[in-house]
C-alpha cells in the first residue's frame, strides 16, 4: 500500500482579511502620524511632533498585534481554533501587549520630550480610526459560510 | 482625629484604582467574546472562518476601550 501524500493545507479563509486589516491599518496610522505631527508641531512645537509620532506608532504597533497574532495562530494551528495553540498565541499576545503598553505609558509619562495631551489625542484618533478601518475591511470582505473543514474521505482540506 | 477619619484615609495615587477599573471591563469583554466564539465553533466548525473575523472585531472594540482607559494616565496628573 502506497502511503498517502500529506494533506495539503490551503490558506485559511480568514487569513486574507487579516492581511488587509494590517495593511490598511498601517496606512491609516501613517496618515494620522502625518496630520497629528503637523498639528502638534504647529500647536506645541517639536515636542508635539515627537509625541504625535510616538502616539501613532504605539497605536499601529499595539492594535496590529491582535491581527498579526491571529495570522500567526492560523499558520501554527492549521486554522483549527480548537487547537490549544490557537488561543495560547492570540490571548498570550493580547496579555503581553497590555503589559508592554502599561510599562511604556509609565516610562513615557515622565519624559521631558513628551507632550501628554498630543500623545493622548493622537492615540485616541488612531484607535478610533483603526476600528473604522477594521469594520470597513470586514464589511467588504467575502468569507464563505462553509470553510476550513475536512470531510471523511477527503484527500485534501478545503 | 476621630475614628471615622482614620478609617477613610487612603494613601497613594488614586490613578491606580483607575487602571483597575480600566482593566476589569475589557477583561470581562474579551472573555465573553472568546468564550462565545469557542462555543460557536464547537457547535458549527464549518463557520470558523466567519467567526474568527467577528471575534477579531469584538476583541478590537474591547481593547480600544482598554487602550484609551490606560492612556488617560497621560492627561490626568495625580
Amino acid at each position: 500500500m502506497t502511503p498517502q501524500p500529506p494533506a495539503r493545507r490551503p490558506e485559511p479563509s480568514s487569513t486574507p482579511v487579516f492581511r488587509n486589516i494590517l495593511k490598511y491599518g498601517t496606512l491609516l496610522s501613517v496618515a494620522i502620524a502625518v496630520i497629528g505631527g503637523a498639528l502638534g508641531y504647529v500647536l506645541v512645537g517639536a515636542n508635539g511632533l515627537v509625541s504625535a509620532l510616538v502616539g501613532a506608532a504605539m497605536a499601529v504597533l499595539f492594535l496590529g498585534v491582535t491581527a498579526a497574532s491571529i495570522l500567526f495562530a492560523n499558520r501554527v494551528s492549521g486554522a483549527d481554533m480548537l487547537n490549544p495553540a490557537y488561543f495560547a498565541i492570540v490571548m498570550g499576545a493580547w496579555f503581553l501587549k497590555f503589559l508592554v503598553f502599561l510599562i511604556l505609558v509609565f516610562v513615557l509619562k515622565d519624559q521631558p520630550w513628551i507632550d501628554g495631551t498630543v500623545l493622548f489625542l493622537t492615540l485616541v484618533a488612531a484607535v478610533l480610526g483603526t476600528l473604522v478601518v477594521d469594520l470597513v475591511v470586514i464589511a467588504r470582505s467575502r468569507i464563505p459560510y462553509v470553510s476550513d473543514v475536512t470531510l471523511p474521505g477527503d484527500t485534501e482540506r478545503r | 482625629m476621630d475614628a471615622t477619619t482614620v478609617l477613610a484615609e487612603i494613601n497613594g495615587n488614586i490613578a491606580t484604582v483607575g487602571y483597575g477599573l480600566a482593566a476589569i471591563g475589557p477583561a470581562i469583554g474579551v472573555g465573553i467574546v472568546v468564550g462565545k466564539t469557542i462555543e460557536g465553533v464547537a457547535r458549527q466548525p464549518e463557520l470558523q472562518g466567519r467567526l474568527t473575523v467577528l471575534m477579531y472585531i469584538g476583541i478590537a472594540f474591547t481593547e480600544a476601550l482598554a487602550f484609551i482607559g490606560i492612556a488617560t494616565y497621560f492627561i490626568f496628573t495625580g
